[in-house]
C-alpha cells in the first residue's frame, strides 16, 4: 500500500515536472541571446564565405574601434530562413547581418538606413550598379562588403597553342583569342568541342548567366522600370537562342548543370571555358589539370555591349538592434578594410579602390576583367521586388531547362510572362 | 491515501499528453490557423484573415496538384520496389535459417546511413559527365557512350533516379519487419500445406501472405507515409528539378515557405497535405489489416 502511495505521488512530481520543464523551454528558453545591448560586443549573421570574408575585418576593427564581433554562420538557406523569422518577430539576435542583394527588397523595412555613411567619397569608390541597389526607397540600407560578377575563364594553354591557333584561323578567319562578342564565343566553343572535351558549358540551373545575356542585348531583366513584364521582348530572346545554341558545343545533362557543376567541369579540365563569377580563378585547386594554366577576360558584349549581373553582399543594421552605434562603426570599419578580404578564401572586396590595389599582383588576373565587368554601362543588378526568388525557381529556372531540352525559346518566354505577371499582380 | 485506478493511471499519462500537447498538438492548431491567414513576410508581420483563399489558390496552383501527383507516383515506386525486394529477400533469409545471419547483419547495413549521405552518394554515382554508373555501363558495353542516360537530368526519368537511393536504404527496413512476421508463422502449418501437396507459389499466396497480413499493413504504411515526405536525398540529388520533375510534396511546401515566404499559403498546403496522409493511412490499415476478420 505504502508503495503504491509513494508511485504515485513520484508520478504526480514526475508529471508536474516535466510539464514545467516543457513550458519553459516552448516559452523560449535556450533561444537565441539577444542583440549585444549597449556592450562593445556586436553580433554579427553571415553566411559562411561572408564569414571567411569578415574575420581579418574584425580583428582590425577590434583593435581600431574596441569594438568586437561575435560571428554567426549559417548556410545560405538558414540564413534567409533567420532573418525573415526574426525581422518578422521584432526581436532580433544580431547588431549586423550580411544579406544577399536579392534579398534587399524583402527586408528593406527592417533595417536601418546607414546614409551617414554614403559620403561623397565612399559613392566613387562603390561601382555604380552597387550605390543604384543599395538604395531602396531614397535610403541606402546596406553597404556593399563584397561582390563579384561574371568573367571568362579560359584555357590559356590551349588558346596559345600554335596548332589550334592556326587551325582556328584557317577554319574562321581570325585570331584565336580570348572572346569578346556572342559570335567569338560560339565559334571557339565549337572549335574545342572535340576529343571528349568541350567548348564551354551551359548552366541550365541557374538563371544568372542568361540574364547578363540579356544585359548585353540591351533590355533590362524581366522587369522593367515601370514593372511591366518583358521577358518575351526580342533581346531575352536573343540572349535564350544564344544561350541555347551553345549546348551543341557543352556537355550533355545542361539542364541540371548548376554553378557547382561547371566549376567542376573547367576544373577538370572538361571544357576550354566558362562563364563563371570571378572568384573562381583563385579557387583552382593545385591538383587540378588546369591549375596555371587559365586566362582570364572580360564578361562577353552584345549589341549593348559588355554586362554582367553583380552578386553583390551587402551589410545592413537591423532597426530592432540595440547596439547600432557599435554596428555603424563596425560597418564603417568593414568599408574602411575592405580589401581586407581579398586575402581570405573568397578573396572578393567592394571597393573600386580595392581591387585595384591588387589587380597587377600575380595571382589576381581575375580583378581587371572584374572590374571591367562591374564598370560596363550596361551591367544591371536584378530587379528589386520581393518576389524575385519566386520568379527565379518557379518562372526562369524552369524556362531554361525547357529550352536547353530543344523547347521552342518564343512559347516558352510568353509562357514565361504570363506566369511572371500573375506572380506580381 | 489511496487514490483510485483512474486517477493513477492519469498520473502516469501526463507526461506524455503535456509532451504531445506542447510538441504536436500546438504546432498543429498553428498549422491549421496560419492556413487561414495571409502572412507578410516583410516585417511588422502583417496577418490578415482570408478564409480559405490560401486553399483556393493551392488547389488552382499547377504547381501543387502536380507535386501531388508526383508524390504519389514516387511513393508507390518506391514502396512498390521496397516490398518486393524486401519480402523476396526475407523469404531468403527464413529459407537459409541460422545460415542466413550474417547477410541479415549485411544487409542491414544501409539502413544506418544518413539520407544525405546515401543521397550524395548517389548524385555522384548518377550524376552527368562524371558518374561513375554510366562509365561502368559504358565500359560493359551496355551504353554507346557513358552520358547516354541523363539520370538526374533528363525530367522523363529524373523521378526514377532519385527515388534509388531510397529504396537502397529502407528496403533492408521493409525486409526486416517482414522476416520478423516470418518468424511468427507456426512451422506445422506450412508443414502440413505440404504435406497436402501444396507448391510454393499456392505456399505464399495462400499460407504466407494471409497470415502476414498485419505485419505487411504496418510495413506499408510506416514506409508509405516516411516515403510520401521524402525531402532530404531529393535536395541533395536535385533540388527538386529539372524543370521540377522531381519536386515532392514536401519540397514544395519548403520551398513556398523558406524561399517565397508564404507562410500562409505553405501552412494551407502542410494541411491538405497532412489531411491527404491520414485518409491513405486509414484506407490502408482498413483494407490491409481488417482487424478483426481475419488476424
Amino acid at each position: 500500500m505504502s508503495s503504491r502511495k509513494t508511485i504515485s505521488r513520484l508520478a504526480a512530481v514526475g508529471g508536474l515536472s516535466t510539464a514545467v520543464i516543457l513550458a519553459a523551454t516552448a516559452c523560449g528558453a535556450g533561444g537565441p541571446a539577444a542583440s549585444g545591448g549597449s556592450s562593445d560586443s556586436i553580433n554579427v549573421l553571415v553566411e559562411a564565405g561572408g564569414h571567411a570574408e569578415l574575420t581579418a575585418v574584425a580583428e582590425k576593427c577590434k583593435q581600431e574601434t574596441g569594438v568586437s564581433a561575435n560571428f554567426v554562420e549559417l548556410p545560405y538557406d538558414g540564413l534567409f530562413n533567420r532573418l525573415s523569422s526574426e525581422f518578422s518577430s521584432g526581436s532580433v539576435s544580431f547588431d549586423v547581418a550580411a544579406l544577399d542583394s536579392v534579398w534587399l527588397p524583402n527586408f528593406k523595412d527592417a533595417v536601418q538606413p546607414l546614409d551617414e555613411l554614403f559620403t561623397d567619397d565612399v559613392k566613387k569608390d562603390i561601382f555604380p550598379s552597387l550605390v543604384k541597389e543599395a538604395n531602396v526607397d531614397g535610403h541606402f540600407i546596406g553597404m556593399p562588403a563584397w561582390t563579384n560578377a561574371e568573367i571568362i575563364l579560359y584555357r590559356k594553354d590551349l588558346f596559345e597553342n600554335a596548332q589550334n591557333k592556326a587551325d582556328f584561323k584557317t577554319k574562321y578567319g581570325y585570331d584565336l583569342a580570348a572572346p569578346t562578342t556572342w559570335k567569338q564565343y560560339q565559334d571557339i566553343s565549337e572549335f574545342f568541342t572535340k576529343d571528349g572535351m568541350y567548348g564551354t558549358d551551359v548552366k541550365g540551373a541557374v538563371e544568372t548567366e542568361w540574364l547578363a545575356h540579356v544585359l548585353q542585348a540591351g533590355s533590362p531583366m524581366v522587369l522593367d522600370a515601370n514593372n511591366n513584364v518583358v521577358i518575351d521582348n526580342a533581346a531575352h530572346k536573343e540572349a535564350l537562342d544564344f544561350y541555347v545554341s551553345m549546348t551543341k558545343s557543352a556537355p550533355p545533362g545542361a539542364a541540371q548543370v548548376d554553378w557547382a557543376a561547371a566549376q567542376n567541369l573547367f576544373n577538370q579540365g572538361k571544357t576550354a571555358m566558362t562563364r563563371f563569377w570571378a572568384h573562381a580563378y583563385r579557387q583552382i585547386p593545385k591538383d587540378s589539370p588546369v591549375y596555371g594554366k587559365v586566362g582570364t577576360a572580360a564578361m562577353i558584349g552584345g549589341s549593348a555591349g559588355v554586362a554582367g549581373v553583380p552578386g553583390p553582399w551587402y551589410l545592413s543594421v537591423p532597426k530592432a538592434s540595440k547596439n547600432a552605434e557599435n554596428a555603424k562603426k563596425f560597418i564603417k570599419c568593414a568599408y574602411d578594410h575592405n580589401d581586407l578580404g581579398i586575402q581570405s578564401s573568397l578573396g572578393l572586396a567592394s571597393r573600386i579602390s580595392a581591387f585595384e590595389k591588387y589587380q597587377d599582383q600575380p595571382g589576381y588576373e581575375s580583378f581587371k576583367p572584374l572590374i571591367a565587368t562591374l564598370n560596363a554601362p550596361a551591367t544591371a543588378t536584378r530587379p528589386a521586388t520581393t518576389k524575385w526568388q519566386q520568379i527565379v525557381d518557379t518562372v526562369l529556372v524552369p524556362t531554361l531547362q525547357k529550352a536547353v531540352a530543344g523547347g521552342d525559346t518564343t512559347a516558352l518566354l510568353s509562357e514565361a510572362k504570363k506566369k511572371v505577371q500573375d506572380l506580381i499582380k | 491515501m489511496r487514490i483510485p485506478d483512474r486517477r493513477f493511471a492519469l498520473f502516469l499519462m501526463t507526461p506524455a499528453a503535456v509532451f504531445l500537447a506542447v510538441f504536436v498538438a500546438y504546432p498543429l492548431i498553428r498549422l491549421i490557423t496560419d492556413s487561414f491567414y495571409k502572412i507578410s513576410p516583410n516585417v511588422g508581420g502583417t496577418r490578415e484573415f482570408i478564409g480559405v483563399a490560401n486553399y483556393v489558390e493551392a488547389f488552382g496552383s499547377e504547381a501543387f496538384t502536380n507535386a501531388g501527383w508526383r508524390t504519389l507516383a514516387y511513393t508507390t515506386i518506391v514502396v512498390t520496389l521496397e516490398f518486393t525486394l524486401g519480402l523476396g529477400m526475407a523469404l531468403l533469409f527464413t529459407m537459409l535459417g541460422k545460415r542466413s545471419q550474417i547477410w541479415r547483419t549485411a544487409f542491414l547495413y544501409p539502413l544506418m546511413i544518413a539520407p544525405i549521405v546515401a543521397g550524395l552518394l548517389w548524385k555522384f554515382l548518377m550524376i552527368d559527365n562524371f558518374g561513375l554508373i554510366g562509365t561502368l555501363l559504358y565500359q560493359a558495353g551496355i551504353l554507346q557512350n557513358p552520358n547516354q542516360i541523363g539520370w538526374l537530368s533528363n525530367p522523363d526519368i529524373v523521378l526514377f533516379s532519385v527515388a534509388i537511393p531510397d529504396i537502397w536504404l529502407t528496403t533492408s527496413f521493409m525486409c526486416l519487419v517482414l522476416f520478423a512476421g516470418l518468424q511468427n508463422i507456426p512451422g506445422d502449418l506450412i508443414e502440413a500445406a505440404r504435406l497436402d501437396g501444396a507448391k510454393a507459389p499456392a505456399l505464399l499466396f495462400r499460407i504466407i501472405l494471409p497470415l502476414l497480413r498485419p505485419v505487411i499493413a504496418v510495413a506499408l504504411v510506416v514506409r508509405g507515409i516516411d516515403a510520401a515526405r521524402a525531402f532530404d536525398t531529393i535536395l541533395i540529388q536535385t533540388n527538386g528539378g529539372p524543370d521540377s520533375a522531381s519536386e515532392t510534396m514536401s519540397l514544395l511546401i519548403y520551398r513556398t515557405m523558406i524561399r517565397f515566404g508564404d507562410p500562409g499559403l505553405a501552412s494551407a498546403m502542410g494541411t491538405i497535405y497532412l489531411l491527404a496522409m491520414l485518409g491513405i493511412a486509414f484506407f490502408a490499415v482498413a483494407t490491409i489489416w481488417r482487424p478483426g476478420t481475419d488476424t
